[in-house]
């Protein structure tokens, strides 16, 4: 473990901490605008937090520790995604965590803890945004692991560092139509694993249709600012790790001097993926809840569909 | 030293079974429960030695007529002895404390045949001829048998569990004992040795394999042969039904790698793509159904399935590694098989005492009306948190590490070649998928309802902690599913060694310290670097958290959000079947679930409505298609016995004379 | 970026061959559909194209050509005269077999083409017989199309991808159909496609919807 690695994968997490929330802002922005509205500005999520950072967290009754230390984990979780997926630098001292399968259980682990606290609350909508989430969670795990199936048989590796260096040394292989399908497929996921449209909005508050707001509804005050930010960091880290697997220019391995053009890199594809991401939620519907399947074994297709190109073009 | 822990096991069952036999009745559990324990212990000793190495080989000609026991323990036999033994150990001693109190079985006969059930368990591993596995066997599946009819004074379900039981134990039984005679006719003998050196055709083979597997596969609840398993393993007694769900359905997997990798040493592609098709729909069926069960132990009893399906397919897929000349693939996924054996022992003893405790607490094992235990019941609630963050495959639990060697043997199969690996991998890693995210939801379900919110019934409201000894049983428990998620590497050396002996290739798979490293592949996993990332971080953002407050605030006490209209009362709660309707829905093809909505109208007007009664349940589909056809030949075939035997003792008499002579004459024209 | 060569031009236009075929089974209103199946033709003009600059061959330039003109132009056009425009027409809204079922469906049927053209691939290894298994797999899923959708249109549509597939799979396979067959193909499919024209408006006149199983109506 050298110093360099540490820097390097400190300034990572640093960059998605402080980012996050002005993606998030940058996102309803270019909405609000699309829209014809004015919008609030890009660092209106940090106004919030900090509105939010103040007030005293609540604990409403009949709940307990589930309750209160759901926040944290999933922050937690949120704080070893942020340090071990490579968004700047491929070499992270967590390296050997770094596996695409490891990441895919800290995501989903982070989704359970919301959703215990959420049927801690023991309301009705607690209920019913946990079993949304988890309807969602447990077919959103199929694409997943075949698109990583696909991504990875190749490579040999099911670590993120090792995928994005052999993309790295082998631009081709971005072209090819098992990468596109695998990025199609992922793309869908990370939508779902979100919360955005159309599988779910996050700016309603209308019960009927909420699956993510339902759960976090009885949080209040630096409860509340934790779970927003947490969300805020994974929208960030999912984005990431999408440019990360199919267009990882400027990633910088462990020396420090390539950092700052890595941070630009970075800074500018995900902004652009989330500028993109928020245009296209301008033009498009939330799906009924019992829709969702469709799209998301559509997505199962795609991704059936880049294994079975990346067998018969190899 | 395996001779004498076994010898040991033997004979602390006698003292046991004396124990049960004399001791009064206050004083039964603790004894029998001492001396299982034992048992337990003597086995782990035994398993570990034969893992360590030792080699054991002992002929007792004079125990059986005929062939005599033959008993031997190598390192593939060892690995299940020392499960079997972990898990008795700690269950045993559960079951101590969890008949205080006047809960559980305590009778004569019941408490008797425990001892001798843990002894057969542990020595069908150390089997070492046909004749010998077969005795065990049967001897284990007429214990078992007692023990799951523990209850069957209280409630009529236990006896109908039973049934399904006894017939489906004994198909299962007579599958493996044709499959096996068959072996040993053409083999010219009976030993495992004699067998493994016979070479017989391909054909018989295949026939032995099939027959072999359907018998141990319906130990193992292989779908569609699991209907038993929800019924039996919900009904026992709960220390019973850990033993039966963390010990006895092991032994079916054993039975199949003893059989189909040691003795027959691999075979034809077609077998293994059969077990792991026959996985695959185990863990798929399984899962869908534990995912929209509302019975906390029916839960648990389908999950087990599900988990034995994903240890069969990681068995079909090492098979079919091993049949296309792909060794490392083939010892790869056998020792991520053989992992999983063991970390689903670990949990699913875990979350089957657990269970028990919550159903001694409240007398319910009904999701539905559960709830709130986790105020009333902490150290419970934690400790089914542990076996619950194991059995939903998430990191840091324990099911994760072997799921991830599973899923690195699939994924990384393709130098294995073939259109058949190439077609059949991307779907197995599907379905390891779907099973792993169905299983989160259903464990979410489980902790959830079952035991956050607020108590939906006046017993889960009343109830109170287990005694210390039985939380210092589950407790040892959850530290074994904490080292075993922690600390695989550990492990890595005795289950090569494991893998070695079934395969009969000296593998080296699993290595490494923090992190886990495996032959062949680049992948590294470091469980014990992400657990303490993320403790670091979750204390990391507490700290940032009280930095960033510029306040210091205390936690406020509020009123639940009730839209203006009240407090909300527990009924408004999600229960375990409203949590599971979105999958049901989804899954509807192939649930096939019954709702039932009957409205009354008032009698002044049909559009008011007095009474609707609605009333939604999910059958065992399988059970429904394969086996009520079956019933019900059988039950035709019963009504001709009226016909057959209409009480007349001199046409009984004639049916022996006529068959006698039948046969003599058959006899004469044939020779 | 800028040396893709043929291979991958090939693949990229295979790759949206096939999922232009996913899409007919995934999307419901039937317009999409036809939008699809449109962008499918130009796919498969765009692999004969792509063989033809290949081979240096004009004869096979031109049957891109008439491909394209036919496939991406003439026939979703006609389909999309036959679509009429009563709401309660535009979407296909009870197959048999629901939209996820039918993608899982897709996904085994892509793997089992894959299975069956393999000995096939083996024995001429190139560039244009390693997409073979897409076109076998368009075939499939337009037979799965025809079989299990209901509307006249959407049954049109699977039985024009079953061709697409089926005319993908000569050219790939074979160095080239000769122009006079193609051309004979071409028009049996025009004939096709008006006749069906002809009889989803007969049956929208007599039944009131374009659903196929009213027909069976005419059995009793």
């Amino acid at each position: 473990m050298n110093p360099n690695e540490l820097i390097a994968t400190a300034v990572q997490v640093v960059v998605v901490v402080v980012g996050a929330p002005l993606l998030v802002g940058l996102m309803r922005q270019v909405r609000a605008r699309l829209e014809g509205r004015a919008g609030a500005g890009v660092i209106q999520p940090w106004r919030d937090l900090r509105k939010l950072l103040r007030r005293a967290p609540a604990t409403p009754t009949g709940t307990g520790w589930a309750f209160r230390l759901a926040p944290l984990l999933l922050m937690g979780t949120s704080l070893v995604l942020a340090a071990v997926v490579p968004l700047l630098t491929t070499a992270s001292p967590l390296d050997p965590a770094a596996d695409l399968f490891a990441v895919v259980g800290l995501l989903a682990l982070g989704t359970v803890t919301l959703a215990l606290a959420a049927l801690d609350t023991g309301t009705a909508f607690g209920g019913m945004g946990a079993s949304r989430e988890m309807t969602i969670l447990a077919l959103v795990e199929p694409t997943i692991l075949v698109a990583v199936f696909a991504l990875s048989a190749r490579v040999g590796s099911t670590n993120l560092a090792a995928i994005v260096t052999a993309t790295l040394h082998d631009p081709l292989r971005v072209a090819s139509p098992a990468s596109l399908l695998a990025a199609a497929a992922l793309a869908i996921v990370v939508v779902a694993e979100t919360g955005r449209l159309p599988v779910d909005n996050p700016a309603t508050h209308l019960e009927l249709t909420m699956i993510h707001e339902a759960m976090v509804l009885e949080y209040a005050g630096t409860d509340l600012a934790l779970v927003e930010w947490a969300s805020s960091m994974r929208l960030t880290i999912l984005l990431g790790l999408l440019t990360s697997l199919f267009l990882p220019w400027g990633i910088a391995a462990a020396s420090l001097a390539a950092l700052p053009l890595a941070l630009a890199a970075f800074l500018v594809k995900v902004a652009a993926l989330g500028v993109g991401l928020g245009a296209v939620e301008v033009f498009i519907a939330k799906l009924r809840l019992f829709r969702v399947p469709e799209l998301l074994a559509g997505s199962f297709v795609l991704a059936v569909l880049a294994v079975a190109s990346s067998f018969f073009l190899a | 030293m395996i001779g004498w822990a076994l010898a040991g096991a033997c004979v602390v069952a006698g003292m046991g079974v004396l124990a049960a036999v004399v001791s009064p009745r206050r004083a039964r559990p603790a004894c029998v429960g001492a001396a299982t324990a034992g048992i337990g212990v003597a086995g782990l000793v035994a398993g570990v030695a034969a893992l360590s190495g030792q080699v054991l080989q002992a002929r007792l000609p004079r125990l059986l007529p005929l062939a005599g026991v033959q008993l031997a323990l190598d390192p593939l036999g060892g690995w299940f002895v020392a499960v079997t033994g972990g898990v008795l150990a700690a269950v045993a001693l559960y079951g101590i404390g969890y008949a205080g109190g006047g809960h559980g079985p305590s009778g004569r006969g019941v408490q008797a045949a425990l001892p001798v059930f843990a002894v057969a368990l542990l020595l069908v591993p150390a089997a070492a001829s046909a004749s010998t596995l077969l005795m065990l066997w049967e001897l284990m599946a007429v214990t078992s048998l007692l023990l799951i009819l523990a209850e069957h004074r209280a409630r009529p379900a236990v006896a109908e569990a039973g049934w399904w039981y006894a017939a489906l134990t004994h198909v299962g039984f007579v599958a493996i004992l044709l499959g096996l005679v068959l072996y040993a006719a053409h083999a010219g003998g009976d030993s495992f040795a004699e067998l493994r050196a016979a070479h017989l055709s391909p054909a018989l083979r295949g026939v032995v394999f099939v027959l072999v597997l359907a018998g141990f596969g319906s130990k193992s609840g292989l779908v569609p042969l699991h209907v038993w398993l929800p019924r039996a393993h919900a009904e026992a007694p709960s220390p019973v039904s850990a033993m039966l769900s963390a010990a006895m359905v092991n032994l079916g997997v054993y039975g199949v790698i003893r059989v189909g990798f040691d003795l027959l040493g691999g075979g034809s592609r077609w077998w293994w793509l059969l077990v792991l098709t026959l996985g695959a729909a185990s863990a798929l069926y399984g899962i869908l159904q534990a995912a929209v069960a509302a019975d906390l132990k029916r839960l648990l009893a389908y999950s087990t399935v599900e988990n034995m399906g994903l240890v069969f397919l990681g068995l079909g897929a090492a098979g079919v590694f091993h049949t296309s000349g792909a060794p490392a693939l083939a010892a790869l996924a056998l020792a991520a098989a053989l992992l999983h054996v063991l970390n689903h022992a670990g949990f699913k003893a875990l979350l089957f005492t657990a269970a028990g405790s919550v159903l001694r607490a409240t007398g319910t094992r009904d999701l539905d009306a559960l709830g709130g235990l986790r105020s009333r019941m902490p150290a419970t609630t934690a400790l089914f948190a542990v076996g619950a963050l194991g059995a939903s495959a998430l990191p840091p639990g324990n099911g994760f590490v072997s799921e991830w060697l599973l899923l690195q043997s699939l994924v990384h199969a393709l130098p294995a070649g073939g259109v058949v690996t190439a077609v059949a991998m991307p779907l197995a890693v599907a379905v390891v998928a779907l099973t792993a995210g169905l299983a989160v939801a259903t464990f979410v379900k489980a902790l959830g309802v079952g035991f956050f919110a607020r108590p939906r019934s006046d017993a889960a409201a009343a109830a109170r902690e287990s005694p210390p000894g039985m939380l210092a049983a589950m407790g040892v428990l959850a530290l074994g599913c904490a080292g075993l998620a922690l600390a695989p590497a550990a492990l890595g050396q005795v289950l090569s060694r494991a893998v070695g002996t079934a395969i009969h290739t000296p593998a080296n798979v699993v290595g490494g310290g923090v992190s886990l490293h495996l032959a062949g592949i680049a992948s590294t996993m470091s469980p014990l670097l992400t657990a303490v990332a993320l403790a670091v971080a979750v204390v990391a953002s507490a700290a940032l958290i009280r930095l960033v407050t510029t306040r210091v605030t205390r936690r406020r006490a509020v009123a639940l959000w009730d839209c203006g209209a009240g407090p909300p009362t527990p009924r408004m709660q999600y229960t375990a079947t409203s949590f599971a309707e979105p999958l049901q829905r989804v899954f509807d093809d192939v649930l096939a679930p019954e709702t039932d909505v009957d409205v009354t109208p008032h009698a002044e007007s049909a559009y008011l409505v007095a009474r609707v009664a609605y009333q939604a349940r999910v059958p065992d589909r399988v059970e429904h298609a394969l086996y009520a056809p079956v019933i019900a030949a059988a039950r035709r075939v019963g009504r001709l016995g009226p016909v057959l035997a209409n009480g007349s003792v001199h046409r009984y008499l004639a049916y022996g004379f006529f068959g006698i002579t039948g046969l003599l004459l058959i006899l004469a024209v044939t020779r | 970026m800028t040396d893709i060569s043929y291979p991958q031009y090939l693949d990229l236009a295979a790759g949206l061959f096939l999922l232009t075929a996913v899409g007919v089974l995934w999307r419901q209103q039937l317009a999409s559909m036809i939008r699809l199946f449109a962008l499918q033709g130009a796919a498969l003009a765009a692999i004969v194209a792509i063989l033809g600059v290949r081979q240096h061959s004009l004869e096979l330039l031109l049957v891109a050509v008439g491909l394209g003109v036919l496939r991406a132009g003439v026939l979703p056009y006609l389909a999309w005269r036959a679509l009429g425009d009563s709401p309660a027409e535009a979407r296909e809204t009870r197959p048999v077999v629901n939209v996820s079922t039918s993608l899982l469906a897709a996904a085994a049927l892509t793997l089992l083409a894959y299975a069956v053209t393999q000995p096939l691939v083996a024995l001429a290894p190139s560039p244009a017989t390693a997409i073979l298994p897409a076109a076998v797999a368009v075939v499939l899923i337009g037979f799965f199309t025809l079989v299990t959708r209901r509307r006249a249109l959407s049954q049109v549509v699977g039985f024009l991808l079953l061709d697409n597939g089926i005319t993908a799979t000569a050219f790939l396979a074979t160095a080239g159909v000769p122009l006079i067959v193609e051309l004979g193909v071409s028009f049996d499919l025009l004939l096709v496609v008006l006749v069906l024209q002809v009889l989803t408006t007969r049956l929208r006149t007599a039944f009131g919807s374009s659903d196929l199983d009213e027909l069976r109506e005419l059995h009793d």
